[in-house]
Formats: structure tokens, C-alpha cells, sequence
């Protein structure tokens, strides 16, 4: 069965060895150039004695702003779900769609044993891809991470470490079920597309900020305090002494996207002197009033140093969801009529 | 006819065709009681009941939708029974390589990898077998002219045929079932598709069954001993052809009352023309009513008597009745 994989794979093996390839070129080309840059930023930055403003990118010796090529690892994002759609959603269907499958089911092996050694290598080789594709992308990144900071951020997150190999093993599952419950080769496609772009939105925005409970951090309403490292910062809310949150309502105002009490709002600057400025915070005094009346800030976050552990579980559990989606894929194939 | 090319496949075989017929000899190739299978709205084989010895070539016959292919498809385990049972060599149908070893299937469109090679398939065979004969396709292919490197979607149909079927024969099996093999073959290709299974039956000696749905009665007359006759999802005829032949006859007289005829024997279908009727009669006893003219039954009179019986009144009346619908999706 192994040799029966290779050689129906083996087409669609060197095309993804070709596009790896050029992929690789690319990411290690701009990769090195980025470095460099960063490199010879540093080195300008610490001959001027100058901080380097590492969200930016620059210091006072020059930028390496405009030096970034244009965001490659976006490319990376599909590869999962090309992956997925091209390797995944075929090997069932497409063996039933051609009548192939009357071929390969009356042979001497079981379709258990069919399902388990074609899906096990495919399956192998999507995360062998999703590593490498990774692996690239985190190297080109090295200075965008230390200059951006945004490790929790969409794109960085979805790009680099664990994660692209549990979509990669997900979106690959997920073509191979959807073909064997569908049994046609293009409504599979049309399937594993959009419940994979589905479940990835949905797993981003919804679950993956609770993956680990939110760490939350009482403050007083006059510091600027945040946390330390590479956080993922939710927000900040103002409490009263009772635990009691203070929403923005018609008896409260803004300031700095904070709401103050009525009672407190009479010391905030008025709107032009607001613009103006002057040398102290224009919104101290609302905010030492609200500190007086028992008002706190509570900052909640998930701090830096959750990255890997957050890589991990969304990891397992693209895995674990993938495993589901294998075992639905061997029911049917075991249960149901060819 | 073709009595003599019949007789003489049969002789090839030699004798053991016949010990699986007896009824304390091994178990029948092909066995099943109350066969049914039900898709959502559909009834595709309804009480199906019939057995096969060991050694037969059984042709399965009916019209289009009669349930041909569903009862192939669950006798090599492709596809469940919604009820009864199926016995291949003395077992269920399953997903066991044991079973799977025992049994051929070739599905109508001779479905192949398309852009592999003959070759290639010769050797996902021996990898996907235990027992595999990959030198006999080479062999048989070659003397045919076929070529072995060639991606076997540029092929001709009848090339294509002959490559499903050396490959479904270097399986093996002690159980072959073909799902209208020749229906797209050339007469040529066919005549040379059938020669190369009769002969694989012939070397085989008595170890290997073949059940093959046809249209063609002709042919099946040439190379079945065999017939099991579906229509209307229901089994009509069962059993060994020569017998079968020898139970029916033709019988034309004038038309009356066939009460008495009834009696004793069993009219699967009468036409009349003015005053003439022409019964197609299983008989059981002797016939004694001079009135008629007995004559023997041919295949295709029989076959066309049995389908005509089972179809729908407009569709049977003579003259009108055909073989050949447009093919159907009969799964």
C-alpha cells in the first residue's frame, strides 16, 4: 500500500517539493537581507548612542522601515488549506467519483488498512510541509518579531512555530473526510475550503484568546502601567472599590478611553485645552479624583511568556480535531457502501 | 446455436463442474436467501435467492434496473445487504483479507488508474495481494498486443477490457464476478475477452466460479453453464441452462381455456395472434393435451419469456419488447 501511495502521490510530492523550494529561496533571500538590516540598524543606533525604538524600527541613526519587503509569510497562511484541498479531499473521492475505488477495495487489503497506511502517509508529509513552511517563515521573521512585538498577532502567531502543522494535519483530515462523506472530488474541495477557513476564524477570535484564563493586574487609575515582555493585552477596565465595574454610560466621560464619574468628570480640561495640552497629563486631575473615590484599574492579559504554551494547545488540539475527523473518515469508509 | 462450442468448454473443464451441484459436496461458490437491498426509495434486490456451484460460469440476466449490479457488488463485499444473506465459498461477505483474496470483481467501466501504466497496476497488485500472479498478465497482455508501459487511459476500450481482466485474473480468485464485461467491446474484442476467460476457467479445473452479467445471449450461450435471471428486482429463473432448457417448452395451439394446462404445469408467458396462442411453459410431468404443438425452448426465448412476464404489460407485448434500453445507472 505504501508503494500504491507513492506512486499516486508521487505527482503531486514533487510539485509540493518545487513550490517548497522556491518558497525557501524567497523567505532564506529576503531573510538574509532583513537580517542584515537589522543588523546594520543596531550597529548605527549604538554608534549615535542612540535607543532603538524597536516597534519602529528605527532610532535616531536611521530606519529600516522601508527595508522590509512586502509581507511574504502571508503566502504561508494557505499553504495549509492548498495542502488540504489538493493531497486531503481527493483520496477518498476521487477514488469513488473515477470507479477506481471498485479497483482498490476488491484487492487483497481492507479498506481499513487502505484508509490508515494512504491517509498516514499523506498525513506525515502535510506536517513535514507545515514544519518546513514554518520553520522558514519564523526564520524570516527573526527581525520583524524584535522590532513589531506582536507575537500574539494574527498573522505572526498563525505563521510561525507548532500551529502550521496542526492546520496543516487539520485542513489534510478534514479534505479526507469531507471526500469520504461526499464521495466527489470538487464539493469535498468546496467543503474543506470553507470549514476550514470557518473553524480557523472561528478558533482565533472566539477560542483562542481563553486557551489559558486571562491574567488580570489591579492598578492605580493614575498609572500607565502595562504588562512586561510581548503581551496580549485585552483591555482595561475601572472598577469601584466593590468590585463593581464602571461601564461608559451617559453619566460617565472618557478619557484616554478610560470612563470617569460624573462627580470627577467636572476636572476634566475642557475640549480645547485638551488639544492644546499642556505639560502634565490634561487628564490628571479626573483621574487622582477617581483614585481618591476608590476607582482602580484592572488590566487583563495573557503575558509573553504564554507564546509557546498557547503554540502548544492550539497545536494539540488542531491535532486532536484532526484525529476526530480521521476516525469519522474510517467509519464511513468502513460502514458504508462503496 | 452454439451447442457444440458450449460442450466443448464444458468438457475442457472437465468433470467437476458438476460435483458442486450435489448437495453434500463443497460448499456452493454462491449462496444467498432472501438477498434484499433497499436504497432511501428504491428497492434494488428484493428476496434474492439463489446458489451457484463451484466450478459454473453463471450468467446473470435481466433488463436494465433489474438489480445485476447491486448483487454483484454485494457478493464481492463493496456493498451491504439492507436484509437476507450472501455467501461467498461459504462465507459472509467481509472486510477480511482472507475473504477479499477469494474474490475478483470487474465493475462495468473497468475502472483503472488512468495515467498508470499496465505495468504499474501489475505491480500495485502484488503489492496490495498475498497471492498475486503478475508474469500471467504480463504474458497475456503481450500475446495480445498490448502494451505494458503505456498509461492506460490511452488505451482502446477493448485494449482497456483486457487489462482489467488479466489484472482481476493474476488475483486469483476462486470467485470471479463481472459486471457486464463485454457490453462496451467491439464483437472482436469481445469474442477474444471471452476466449481468455473461458480459458482461465478451463485451467483453473473446477477451482474458479464465474457469475458475468450480459446482455448478450448469444454469448452467454457460448461460455455459461449457469443462469440466474433477475427482473423487477426479483429472481425469475435459477439453475444449471441445460436443465432449464429441458423444463420449458413452447407450446402453440388454439386459444382456450388454459385451466387444465395449469394444472399441472406452470405458463410463464402467453401471446396470441388471432386464434393461435403461443405459451412458454414449465412444464412438470408430461404434457398430454394434443391440442398443442411442443417445441423446444431456446436461451433467448426463455430469457425474453421470463422478462417479458416480469415487465410491465406495455413494455412486453411482442414486437415491441427489446433488450437494449438505454444504459442505466443500476447501482
Amino acid at each position: 500500500m505504501t508503494w500504491v501511495t507513492w506512486r499516486q502521490y508521487r505527482l503531486q510530492g514533487a510539485i509540493a517539493l518545487a513550490l517548497l523550494a522556491a518558497f525557501a529561496a524567497a523567505m532564506l533571500t529576503y531573510g538574509f537581507q532583513m537580517a542584515a538590516a537589522w543588523h546594520s540598524l543596531l550597529l548605527r543606533c549604538t554608534a549615535v548612542g542612540a535607543p532603538v525604538n524597536v516597534p519602529l524600527g528605527s532610532c535616531a541613526g536611521g530606519s529600516i522601515v522601508g527595508e522590509i519587503p512586502n509581507d511574504l509569510r502571508v503566502l504561508s497562511v494557505i499553504v495549509p488549506v492548498i495542502i488540504g484541498v489538493l493531497w486531503g479531499a481527493p483520496l477518498v473521492a476521487h477514488e469513488t467519483e473515477t470507479g477506481t475505488a471498485n479497483f482498490a477495495w476488491t484487492q487483497g487489503i481492507t479498506r481499513s488498512r487502505w484508509l490508515l497506511v494512504k491517509a498516514g502517509w499523506l498525513l506525515l508529509a502535510a506536517a513535514l510541509c507545515g514544519a518546513a513552511v514554518s520553520a522558514l517563515v519564523t526564520f524570516w521573521s527573526g527581525p520583524v518579531n524584535a522590532m513589531r512585538g506582536q507575537q500574539f498577532n494574527g498573522v505572526f502567531f498563525d505563521t510561525q512555530g507548532l500551529v502550521p502543522i496542526g492546520y496543516a494535519v487539520f485542513a489534510t483530515a478534514l479534505g479526507i473526510a469531507a471526500g469520504a462523506l461526499l464521495r466527489r472530488t470538487l464539493p469535498a474541495i468546496a467543503v474543506t475550503l470553507g470549514v476550514f477557513i470557518g473553524v480557523r476564524l472561528l478558533f482565533n477570535n472566539a477560542i483562542r484568546p481563553h486557551l489559558m484564563p486571562a491574567v488580570t493586574t489591579l492598578v492605580s487609575m493614575t498609572s500607565t502601567w502595562s504588562p512586561p515582555g510581548i503581551a496580549w493585552v485585552f483591555g482595561t477596565t475601572v472598577i469601584s472599590k466593590s468590585g463593581q465595574v464602571l461601564a461608559f454610560s451617559q453619566n460617565t466621560f472618557g478619557a484616554n478611553g478610560i470612563p470617569i464619574t460624573a462627580a470627577c468628570a467636572r476636572l476634566l480640561p475642557g475640549p480645547a485645552k485638551a488639544i492644546a495640552g499642556r505639560s502634565a497629563n490634561p487628564f490628571g486631575p479626573a483621574l487622582s479624583c477617581m483614585q481618591s473615590a476608590g476607582y482602580r484599574q484592572l488590566v487583563s492579559y495573557q503575558p509573553g511568556w504564554r507564546y509557546w504554551p498557547f503554540q502548544g494547545i492550539e497545536t494539540a488540539i488542531y491535532l486532536l480535531l484532526a484525529a476526530a475527523l480521521m476516525a469519522v473518515a474510517w467509519y464511513v469508509l468502513r460502514r458504508r457502501d462503496a | 446455436m452454439n451447442w457444440d462450442e458450449r460442450s466443448l468448454v464444458l468438457s475442457r473443464r472437465g468433470g467437476t463442474a458438476m460435483a458442486g451441484s450435489a448437495t453434500t459436496g463443497p460448499a456452493p461458490a454462491i449462496q444467498t436467501t432472501r438477498l434484499t437491498k433497499r436504497y432511501r426509495r428504491v428497492t434494488a434486490l428484493s428476496d434474492c435467492s439463489v446458489t451457484v456451484p463451484q466450478g459454473s460460469i453463471c450468467a446473470l440476466v435481466g433488463p436494465n434496473g433489474a438489480g445485476k449490479t447491486t448483487l454483484l457488488r454485494m457478493l464481492c463485499g463493496l456493498s451491504r445487504p439492507t436484509d437476507g444473506a450472501a455467501s461467498v465459498l461459504g462465507a459472509a461477505p467481509r472486510q477480511a483479507p482472507e475473504f477479499l483474496a477469494e474474490v475478483g470483481f470487474l465493475a462495468q467501466e473497468m475502472p483503472l488508474y488512468r495515467r498508470m501504466s499496465a505495468e504499474d497496476h501489475i505491480a500495485a497488485g502484488a503489492h496490495l495481494n498475498n497471492r498475486w500472479d503478475g508474469a500471467s498478465v504480463r504474458d497475456r497482455l503481450r500475446s495480445l498486443g498490448i502494451p505494458l508501459d503505456r498509461a492506460v487511459g490511452t488505451l482502446s476500450g477493448g485494449q482497456r477490457a483486457q487489462v482489467a481482466l488479466a489484472l482481476v485474473l493474476a488475483k486469483q480468485p476462486r470467485v470471479l464476478l463481472l459486471d457486464e464485461p463485454v457490453a462496451a467491446l467491439d464483437p472482436l474484442a469481445r469474442r477474444h475477452f471471452l476466449a481468455v476467460l473461458t480459458e482461465a476457467v478451463a485451467a483453473a479445473e473446477g477451482s474458479l466460479t464465474v457469475m458475468l452479467s450480459s446482455h448478450l445471449i448469444a454469448d452467454i450461450e457460448r461460455v455459461c453453464d449457469h443462469l440466474v435471471l433477475l427482473a423487477a428486482s426479483h429472481v425469475q429463473l435459477c439453475g444449471d441452462t441445460d436443465d432449464l432448457l429441458a423444463e420449458h417448452k413452447i407450446l402453440i395451439g388454439p386459444k382456450k381455456d388454459t385451466a387444465p394446462l395449469e394444472a399441472a404445469h406452470t405458463i410463464v408467458q402467453a401471446t396470441t395472434a388471432g386464434r393461435q396462442a403461443t405459451l412458454l411453459v414449465r412444464v412438470d410431468g408430461p404434457l398430454i393435451d394434443p391440442a398443442y404443438q411442443v417445441e423446444d425452448v431456446g436461451l433467448e426465448e426463455l430469457v425474453l419469456g421470463y422478462m417479458g412476464a416480469a415487465a410491465p404489460a406495455a413494455y412486453a407485448r411482442p414486437g415491441t419488447s427489446e433488450l437494449d434500453e438505454p444504459a442505466g445507472d443500476e447501482r
